[in-house]
This record gives C-alpha cells, sequence and structure tokens, in this order.
C-alpha cells in the first residue's frame, strides 16, 4: 500500500467519512512521530539558554498521554515553563530547528491535543503565580498555566472568585482559554474564554505581545478560541467578582427533552444564576438550579417554579419503581441506578461543602465527583455544541448513539451566553455558526470504568455522534487532535483555508501545536 | 478487615495530588509530585532515579485523600525510601545517629504497664522534649478518666518509618507491647498514628488535636479570632472522619483553620524530615505566609509544637500551643 507523505500544516482526506474507505472499519488518526531531526541542535541551544531540558524517558512518559487516555505520544524532551521570556526563546530555537511544540496545562484533552507526537513538551504548569488582584476593577492578573482550582485558592482569601471555570479542578487558565471552558453559570456569564480582559502571548516566531480586544486584536481573536494554533498565552486578565455560596436545587425528570426544554426556559429568562443537565443514562435526567442570592432564589419560586414539569427525588424515584416493575427484564439497569444514586448523590451534598442548602465551593463538589465517578484510564467525551434551536435534536440522536453503544452513560448539557462583541473569536471554535444570543453544548460520557473498549470501538461511537453534527450543522469542543479529521466537513473548506494561510502566516515551520489543527 | 489501597498502577494522571502538595506549590515541578512519581514510576522508574523526588516529599499526606483514585500514596512514599535506603544504606546514616538519640541509646524500659482501661498518652518528640508542656497535657487529658505517658515515645520509630530505614523486630516489639494493653492511645506524631493503625487494630487511637481540642477545658478557650492549625499528619491519615470534626468545630468556634477549599490541611512542613535535614525543597515560613493570608486573625493556635516558631517567625501575633491554653 501507498502511503502518501503529508507535508506539514496541510489537512489530509478524512480518514472518518463514512464513504472514504467503503467497507473499512473507521480508524483512529494518529499523527505521525516527529522524527527528531534537529533535535540535538535544538536542545543545546535552549541549555546554553540555561533552559532545562528533561530528557529521561521515564519523566517522559509521564506525559505520555492525556485525560482521555487513548492516544499515546512521548516527546524527545520535556520544558517547564518557568518564565514568558524562556517560552519566546523556546519558540524560536524551535522555529529555526522546525522542532514541534505542545504546549500543556492540565492535560485534560480527551483527543491527545495535549500529547506530544514527538518534539518537546512545554509544561505550562510551571507558570503559576497569580500576579496580581484588582479588588476595585474586579480583574486579576495570572500566569496562564496555573490552574482554575489554585486561582480559586488565591480570590477566596480575598473573599472573590473568578466568573466561570471548568468544574474540573485541574484544568489550567491558559488552555481554557484556548479552547472555551464551561460552567454552570455559563449560560449567563458566557464561557471561560470571554472573562479574558487581555492576554500576554508568545507567538509561534518568538514575540511576546499583549493583546485584547483593543490591542493587537487580530492576536487577541485568533489566540482566545484558537486552540493554540497562533501563540502561548502566558499571562491573563481575569473578570472576578465577589464570591457567593450556590443555593442550589435538583429537579428530576425522566425525559430528556421535557428536561431540555425546561432548561432553555430558564436561560431565556435569566431566571437562575447557574443550570445544568446531568444525567443517569436517559432514565434519571437532573436538571440542577442554583442562585447567588436569596433575592434570586425568591424570585425563582414565586415565577418559574411551577412551571418547571420535573419532580423532587421521590417524584422521580416512584416513577422509576414504576417503569421498572413494568420492564421487568431491565433489572439490572434498576439496580445500576439505585447503586449510582446511593453512591453518588451523597456527594454532591457533603456536610462540609454545604451549609443551610449552599454549596460553598461548587467545583470541588463537582471535580471531585468527576473524578470519582467518570474518571478513568481511558475518557471519551464526544459532544455536540448546536444552536438553541437544534439542541434538543442533537442530545435526542446523540442519546440514541450512547445507548447503542453503552450500557452506562451520562449527559451533561449547559447553555452558553455569547458575545456578539466576539463573534470574530467564535471563528472555527467550538461556537456554533447559526448560534447567536446562546449556545448549547452536551457532553456524551460512557462510564467506561475497567472495562476494555478497543480504540476502533470508541472512534466508531465519536464518528456516529459527530455524524450527527456535520448532518445538523453544529459544531463541537473536541475537534481537535484524533476529531480533526471532521474540521473540513464541518467548517467547510473555504473558512479552513482561511485560518490554513494566516497560521502558515503566523508560524512558518508550522511547529506549535501541530495536528491539534493544523 | 484493612482495606487494601490501590498502588502507583492506578494512576490516571488527574493531577488532583497536585493542588495539595506543598512541594508543587513551592517548585511547580511535577516530578517532584505524587503524580510525576506514579507515572514515573508506571514508566519503569526504580526508586534510585526517583532519589531527588523521594527526598523532597514532606509526608504532609494531603495527596492522599485528593487522590480520586483512593492510591495509598503514603505506603508507596514509605516503601520508595525504604527501598532507596536499601539500595543506598549510606543515606540512613545520615539519620541513624538522630534515630538514637531518639531512642536513647537503648531499647526503653516502658511505664508500668498500663490497665486495660487506662488511657495512653504517646506525645511526640517535641512534646516530649518540653516536660511542662507535656505534664499539662497530661493533667488535661487526665480529666476525663486515668491517663498514663509512655516512657517511649517510639520518636526513633517514626523517624525509621519517614527515612525508611528497617526497624527492628525486636524494638517494635518493644514499643508496641505497653500500647496493646491500652484501650485508648492518644498519639501526637501524625506519621506514627497511621503506622499504629495498622500494627494495633484492636485498640482505639486518637490524634492529640483532637483529644486535645474535644476537651471543655481547652474549647472554652478558643476564639472566633483564632487561627486554629491543624496537624496535617495524623488529619490526613483520617481525614475522611476528621474532617466532619473539624468542621463542627470551625463551625461551633467560628475560627479560622489552616484548611484549602478541598479540606486539605495546609502543613508548614517545620517538622518533617527534609527541614530537620536542612533539604526542604518548601519554605517553612512561606507556607506559615500562605497560610495566614486573607486571614484576620489576633492568635495563631497550633497542633504541632514545630509550628510555634514557623509562624512566629512571620507574623507578631501570640502563637501558642493547644495544652498552653489551659
Amino acid at each position: 500500500m501507498e502511503i502518501p507523505v503529508i507535508e506539514p500544516g496541510v489537512i489530509p482526506p478524512d480518514h472518518v467519512a463514512p464513504d472514504a474507505l467503503q467497507g473499512i472499519r473507521r480508524q483512529q488518526t494518529n499523527p505521525k512521530r516527529w522524527d527528531g531531526a534537529g533535535w540535538t541542535g535544538f536542545a543545546e541551544i535552549l541549555r546554553s539558554a540555561g533552559i532545562e531540558v528533561i530528557e529521561q524517558p521515564t519523566v517522559r512518559g509521564a506525559f505520555a498521554t492525556d485525560a482521555g487516555g487513548t492516544a499515546y505520544g512521548m516527546p524527545h524532551g520535556v520544558v517547564i515553563a518557568r518564565n514568558t521570556a524562556q517560552v519566546a526563546a523556546l519558540l524560536r530555537a524551535a522555529q529555526t530547528h522546525r522542532v514541534p511544540v505542545t504546549v500543556r496545562g492540565g492535560g485534560l484533552t480527551t483527543e491527545g491535543e495535549s500529547v506530544a507526537f514527538g518534539g518537546v513538551l512545554l509544561d505550562m504548569t510551571g507558570m503559576s503565580r497569580v500576579l496580581g488582584v484588582d479588588r476595585a476593577g474586579l480583574t486579576v492578573r495570572t500566569e496562564a498555566g496555573i490552574f482554575w482550582h489554585s486561582l480559586a485558592e488565591v480570590l477566596r482569601r480575598q473573599n472573590l472568585d473568578y466568573l466561570s471555570a471548568p468544574l474540573n479542578l485541574t484544568s489550567s487558565v491558559g488552555g481554557t482559554l484556548g479552547v472555551g471552558g464551561i460552567d454552570v453559570n455559563s449560560a449567563r456569564l458566557g464561557c471561560s474564554a470571554d472573562q479574558a480582559v487581555s492576554v500576554q502571548v508568545v507567538t509561534p516566531t518568538g514575540d511576546i505581545v499583549e493583546c485584547s480586544d483593543t490591542q493587537n486584536t487580530e492576536l487577541f481573536q485568533r489566540v482566545i478560541l484558537g486552540y493554540g494554533q497562533f501563540g502561548v498565552i502566558t499571562e491573563a486578565t481575569l473578570r472576578i467578582r465577589p464570591y457567593t455560596p450556590l443555593r442550589m436545587h435538583y429537579f428530576y425528570y425522566t425525559s430528556l427533552r421535557m428536561a431540555i426544554e425546561d432548561l432553555q426556559l430558564l436561560d431565556r429568562n435569566d431566571a437562575s444564576d447557574y443550570s445544568g443537565i446531568l444525567t443517569m443514562m436517559d432514565k434519571v435526567v437532573n436538571l440542577l438550579v442554583a442562585f447567588d442570592s436569596d433575592a434570586r432564589k425568591a424570585a425563582f419560586m414565586a415565577t418559574w417554579r411551577v412551571r418547571l414539569r420535573g419532580h423532587g427525588e421521590a417524584g422521580v424515584a416512584l416513577r422509576m419503581m414504576a417503569y421498572y416493575a413494568l420492564h421487568p427484564w431491565r433489572l439490572g439497569e434498576a439496580l445500576f441506578l439505585y447503586e449510582r444514586r446511593r453512591r453518588l448523590f451523597p456527594e454532591f451534598r457533603r456536610a462540609e461543602y454545604t451549609r443551610d442548602g449552599r454549596m460553598f465551593d461548587r467545583s470541588v463538589v463537582f471535580s471531585r465527583a468527576v473524578w470519582k465517578f467518570w474518571g478513568g484510564r481511558k475518557m471519551v467525551i464526544p459532544d455536540l455544541a448546536a444552536s438553541e434551536e437544534k439542541f434538543v435534536e442533537a442530545v435526542l440522536r446523540g442519546n440514541a448513539v450512547c445507548r447503542k453503544y453503552f450500557r452506562h452513560y451520562t449527559l451533561y448539557c449547559v447553555g452558553i451566553k455569547l458575545r456578539e462583541d466576539h463573534r470574530a473569536h467564535y471563528e472555527l471554535s467550538c461556537v456554533p455558526p447559526d448560534a447567536r444570543a446562546r449556545a448549547y453544548g452536551c457532553e456524551f460520557e460512557p462510564m467506561i470504568g475497567d472495562k476494555v473498549y478497543a480504540r476502533d470501538r470508541l472512534q466508531s461511537f465519536k464518528n456516529e455522534i459527530y455524524d450527527i453534527g456535520v448532518e445538523l450543522g453544529t459544531s463541537y469542543y473536541r475537534f481537535g487532535g484524533m476529531m480533526k479529521g471532521y474540521i473540513r466537513r464541518v467548517f467547510g473548506d473555504a473558512l479552513v483555508e482561511k485560518h490554513l494561510e494566516m497560521k502558515r502566516r503566523a508560524d512558518p515551520a508550522m511547529i506549535l501545536n501541530r495536528d491539534v489543527i493544523f | 478487615m484493612a482495606v487494601v489501597q490501590p498502588g502507583y498502577q492506578a494512576c490516571t494522571g488527574c493531577s488532583l495530588c497536585l493542588l495539595a502538595c506543598p512541594v508543587w506549590r513551592a517548585t511547580r515541578d511535577i516530578r517532584l509530585t505524587p503524580h510525576g512519581r506514579a507515572r514515573a514510576l508506571q514508566c519503569g522508574a526504580t526508586a534510585g532515579e526517583l532519589a531527588a523526588s523521594i527526598d523532597a516529599c514532606t509526608f504532609c499526606g494531603a495527596c492522599e485523600p485528593a487522590c480520586p483514585e483512593d492510591i495509598g500514596l503514603v505506603a508507596m512514599m514509605v516503601d520508595l525510601r525504604a527501598e532507596l535506603a536499601r539500595h543506598a544504606p549510606e543515606r540512613v546514616a545520615r539519620v541513624r545517629n538522630r534515630m538514637e538519640q531518639a531512642m536513647g541509646g537503648e531499647t526503653r524500659a516502658t511505664v508500668p504497664p498500663a490497665s486495660r482501661a487506662a488511657m495512653l498518652l504517646v506525645p511526640d518528640k517535641a512534646l516530649r522534649d518540653d516536660p511542662a508542656l507535656l505534664k499539662r497535657m497530661a493533667g488535661l487529658l487526665g480529666a476525663s478518666g486515668r491517663v498514663a505517658v509512655t516512657q517511649d515515645d517510639g520518636a526513633d520509630i517514626a523517624l525509621a518509618l519517614e527515612a525508611g530505614a528497617a526497624i527492628p523486630d525486636a524494638r517494635l516489639a518493644c514499643f508496641l507491647a505497653p500500647l496493646r494493653r491500652a484501650k485508648r492511645l492518644i498519639v501526637g506524631d501524625g506519621m506514627l498514628i497511621r503506622a499504629l493503625r495498622g500494627w494495633l487494630p484492636g485498640v482505639h487511637i486518637e490524634t492529640l488535636g483532637v483529644a486535645a481540642s474535644s476537651m471543655a477545658g481547652v474549647r472554652d478557650k478558643l476564639h472566633a479570632s483564632d487561627l486554629y492549625v491543624i496537624e496535617p499528619r495524623a488529619y490526613h491519615a483520617d481525614q475522611e472522619r476528621l474532617v466532619k470534626y473539624y468542621d463542627a468545630l470551625r463551625a461551633s468556634l467560628g475560627c479560622s483553620m489552616n484548611l484549602d477549599l478541598q479540606r486539605l490541611a495546609i502543613p508548614t512542613t517545620a517538622g518533617s524530615l527534609p527541614a530537620q535535614l536542612g533539604r526542604n525543597q518548601v519554605d517553612v515560613r512561606d507556607q506559615a505566609r500562605w497560610i495566614l493570608e486573607g486571614c484576620e486573625v489576633a492568635r495563631i493556635v497550633v497542633e504541632d509544637l514545630n509550628d510555634i516558631a514557623a509562624f512566629a517567625a512571620v507574623t507578631d501575633k501570640p502563637v501558642v500551643h493547644l495544652t498552653q491554653l489551659t
């Protein structure tokens, strides 16, 4: 078989298109490992500049995969980022020697986006200091390798908080700004990337540039939600707010459609401060609603509570019992749901994080639960990001795919408020082009646990979810890495070519985060 | 039945242990963290290759309750230090004289055999070295029942555990014999308390901090304006239970505590072996400042005597041990 040579920066023929390889199972699209030409000279230049290049296999091995655990690659060396000047020197040398640079924050990608298939891996967590808090202006300046949780630890000492961040303690600020970041308050406050006031960026050619909505605007537009293609974010100024604990309420549904419609009703009417859906398959659908103040909660109770069709915990339990009494052959599923509820629900109500119905640290509570109950050595989380109008259909069709492939899974749905003035940021991003005031995202997460699945099976599952997106004209959060084969199909040749041209200008040797998008 | 915790093989690389690790906070170097060690071991690293990382750990134990996979990270470190010591005995030589000093040069006779009903106080070395405070503590505990104080505090054993040195069977048996007869042990050394739970499964073992702060005489003297500094090793060895105790204490008193947002205790690391050997990667004063940051407190109350100097160096607020409250 003849395998064509593909130049870096060229998106190859779509490996995962249904008609690409008739009769042959679709394959995972791992990139080829960089061959190492020029590595020695590159490493010597860095060392002569006082930069530590770690080449021990056991250390490099620590970065061999990401949270997804399905893509594996080894960098030739690892550099722990210590300051912006060092990052700039590294990128200049990488351009000269044409060494691929893979930038990693928390490593929470699932499609191998933060896995280095050769070249140098730049570990940004070495730059994790908070540089200053402006209490009056409600902003914080921080190094971008910091975990959101570490930022929260600093802000909370001053009774402050970030606006929105992924419900995962070890997401990094820089990585999140590069892809989006959703929280249960994103329907009201937007995605994390939209919280950035300005960022310091090291371009692929090693220039250090401060950019914002008013300064170096074009670079700002490309770096925010840019999947790391146009620069390394080394510092960021973010909006912050006074800290408030959450008044949590849970409503339970047995219909996905109904729960989504109610979620959208609340979001459209700004009826709550936090909203989202978390499910146990499509059997127990939990709409969580929360408030920053008693006044907001009271307003919700007076106006919107009666319009929600969800039930309390006891109500949904009775319905489930009735359902399984009529479907006794599904006893195994019923037992799973019972056991899951028994173990999971107390995690959301732990006394040390919740007092008088108020949750004090939502990210800690949710992140602990995520890692304890969903985390594992392998995680695949295909998603669909759709306009408000298309969202119900996207979720229902995605749910059917989950049912086909896995016995147990979870769906996580949230709204994302969009900023009209940031529309340029959203180009070639997770934000669907037809979404206006608000977009919606749904993650489809099978509970893999200790089970072993072939990578092809997992890839086929992802493909079927993503095929729905192609048909409906949605976008995705995770379209990079192993899923990059979908980029042309989703965004179209014209837009992809436009960004590829920009990428070539910004990164002549195409070294930065190679194969994530380009 | 003892629960067998998974080993390093179970690490998924979630990095949650980093958030609680004082060495990580000081260095931002993943190689020196539980995550870095577990992943390196998965890649076939030997203890020798991880020597710098193994030496850096302060045994605060915060990583273990943070781990969603329930990996026995402290046991992993004990094993790694022991393996390192086996292959490079000279590494333990530098703590050998400390162990001998701690033991008093000979196997100690212990207290008169404690009756089955007795409460037995096993002070840590710092408390042992301050007879006046030790007497106060014994008196304090004595208010709730007959209490005896062991002559043998096992400081050499605690040090051996931390250093990875072998503990002679005879020495361990000698140390444990009187403890087996006690119904309730109050243990000061956080390193020892974890091991004692394994060695003496039938004995009720409590931390010195919990035992003292439970006493009305102490609790009455704690104020909302205090910063209460929990001893991290003992706390993290039983965090699932103790978080509830301290959370209730904090709620009832309104005082501040050295707990982070995950409710893990932030350590100064002042009493750790790296600190004793002058090789601490963690700046003890910086940790004390971090604990104090944002706290409007009038006084600092510590469970661990080693923390007094750490806080006194960075604040002019009074710093007292729990026993000094009475």
